[in-house]
């Protein structure tokens, strides 16, 4: 199902506004351009933007959620419609089986599985399957999702030095840092996955599911959305890690694409604009899906993942994790 | 939507003429609705009938019953239906008996119905005779019964699912 309307990414300071049923985006250069209302699923910001009340109650009205960015590319919060098509049956059955300890970490190890063995897929290497092997040997052990968390982050510290030999030295890694990033490739990774994060979010909202209630992650873990955590997980190395190789290997990243101080790294504006355009062609990018039998872009693929969370919890169906099968 | 939208209904839940549709094109599409899964509003072909719906016969005005949304009625109490499609199915009939149905329950003489095709300019009459009443409830004790089934209706096979919002649920495995 081709979804209506598209994602505008603004990594330019602009002003929005409401004209009759469209939205006016004014930039300091050049002429307002003018989006009928309709055509807008959602907005994600990376820069200064101005908004207005009325231009917010029109998206609100229109079902449009307006994602923002902040400077170290951190999800600093979104604006979403007051209706939500949240369903009450849905949400019920969505609490039962995640209060279900057995349930929960079932899901959980497999969700931390599949990520693990998509960024192996991401990375195309062999050098992965040794800690693949003790990963998957140590995660039927985990009795909580602590646990569970950490065996990932043991694998996803192998991988990210696996990562690192193919990067060139001043967009390594070296360890991953957050909030804020250390060194320009934390920096790509951090903007990456929340540009995911805000992805599935939007999937979310689009389903009858409440994206606060979750199978892997802490219920206040980062104060975000647990469900929206937890989806992001195997899409992650599809987006951030695989791209971080794309662009380096293309050099297609510069060093003056980022702000790098000391101890801390962002992406300049044209940096920004760059992972913008980047982030747009790879969601856009289609494969061909089996059982549905036609082609879908991977920004549906995210929308299929949170269905089949919507499947288990209206009809049991077990959920298996997005797995790449191209 | 209101629990005490229709005073006449024994207590089950209100059914509209959506309901109706959905029952008559796939029961699963119906248990699905209800429940709250709703992806309509990504549908193309949905957000293309709305456009056919709000730019044909632009001078009438839709009668909200609470629980269904009659396009318009005329004198004589005819019931009026637009469609964006381009081919009469049974489920657009349904929908105006059931609309006739919840007419008449309120106290109105009801006459008949009519579904209009604006795409293809022909109209299609439905009758409203006393078969047809209980055709329409017929329509709503199953849609009733269907709604309130413990586990989802199997999906239709896949040439069937053609052009429905549904189908990156029920076939996206």
């Amino acid at each position: 199902m081709p979804a209506v309307g598209r994602t505008y990414w603004l990594t330019e300071p602009c002003r929005i506004r409401r004209e009759d049923n469209s939205v006016r985006v004014e930039r300091q250069d050049g002429s307002p351009v003018r989006i009928p209302i309709t055509d807008i699923r959602d907005l994600v910001v990376f820069d200064h933007v101005d908004v207005n009340t009325s231009a917010l109650s029109l998206l609100s009205r229109s079902g449009v959620t307006l994602h923002v960015l902040d400077h170290y590319g951190n999800h600093a919060g979104h604006f979403s419609p007051a209706e939500s098509m949240a369903s009450a049956a849905v949400v019920r059955r969505q609490v039962e089986i995640t209060a279900d300890e057995e349930q929960r970490l079932a899901i959980g190890r497999s969700l931390v599985l599949a990520s693990a063995q998509n960024l192996r897929w991401s990375l195309d290497t062999d050098l992965l399957d040794p800690a693949l092997d003790s990963l998957n040997a140590a995660l039927p052990g985990c009795g909580s999702s602590e646990a569970i968390m950490g065996e990932e982050g043991n694998f996803r510290r192998t991988a990210w030095a696996v990562l690192d030999q193919r990067l060139p030295p001043w967009l390594r890694l070296n360890g991953r840092t957050r909030r804020p990033p250390t060194n320009a490739g934390n920096a790509f990774i951090s903007y990456l996955n929340s540009i995911v994060y805000a992805r599935v979010l939007t999937a979310l909202r689009s389903t009858p599911l409440h994206p606060a209630i979750g199978f892997l992650h802490a219920d206040t873990d980062r104060r975000r959305n647990t469900l929206a955590l937890d989806l992001a997980e195997p899409f992650k190395p599809l987006f951030a890690e695989r791209l971080l190789r794309r662009t380096a290997h293309q050099k297609h990243l510069k060093q003056n694409d980022f702000e790098t101080d000391v101890g801390r790294a962002s992406l300049s504006k044209d940096g920004r604009k760059k992972i913008a355009a980047l982030v747009r062609e790879e969601l856009a990018t289609t494969v061909y899906h089996r059982s549905l039998k036609r082609k879908v872009s991977y920004e549906e693929l995210i929308h299929l993942e949170a269905l089949k969370i919507v499947r288990l919890c209206l009809e049991g169906q077990p959920y298996k994790p997005f797995r790449p099968w191209w | 939507m209101s629990p005490s939208a229709d005073p006449l209904s024994d207590g089950a839940a209100p059914v509209g003429g959506v309901h109706i549709t959905y029952l008559v094109h796939c029961p699963r599409q119906l248990w699905l609705y209800a429940r709250g899964y709703r992806p309509e509003q990504r549908s193309d072909l949905v957000a293309f009938g709305e456009v056919v719906n709000e730019t044909t016969f632009p001078r009438r005005r839709d009668v909200d019953l609470g629980e269904a949304k009659i396009d318009w009625v005329t004198t004589g109490a005819v019931v009026h239906e637009t469609k964006s499609s381009r081919a009469p199915a049974p489920a657009h009939s349904a929908q105006v008996r059931h609309y006739c149905l919840l007419l008449e329950r309120r106290g109105v003489n009801v006459r008949g119905g009519v579904v209009h095709y604006p795409l293809v300019r022909r109209t299609v009459d439905v009758l409203w005779d006393d078969d047809a009443r209980t055709r329409a409830e017929d329509a709503e004790a199953d849609a009733q019964a269907v709604i309130a089934a413990a586990t989802a209706p199997e999906r239709l096979t896949r040439d069937q699912c053609r052009g429905c919002s549904y189908l990156d649920y029920c076939w996206g495995d």
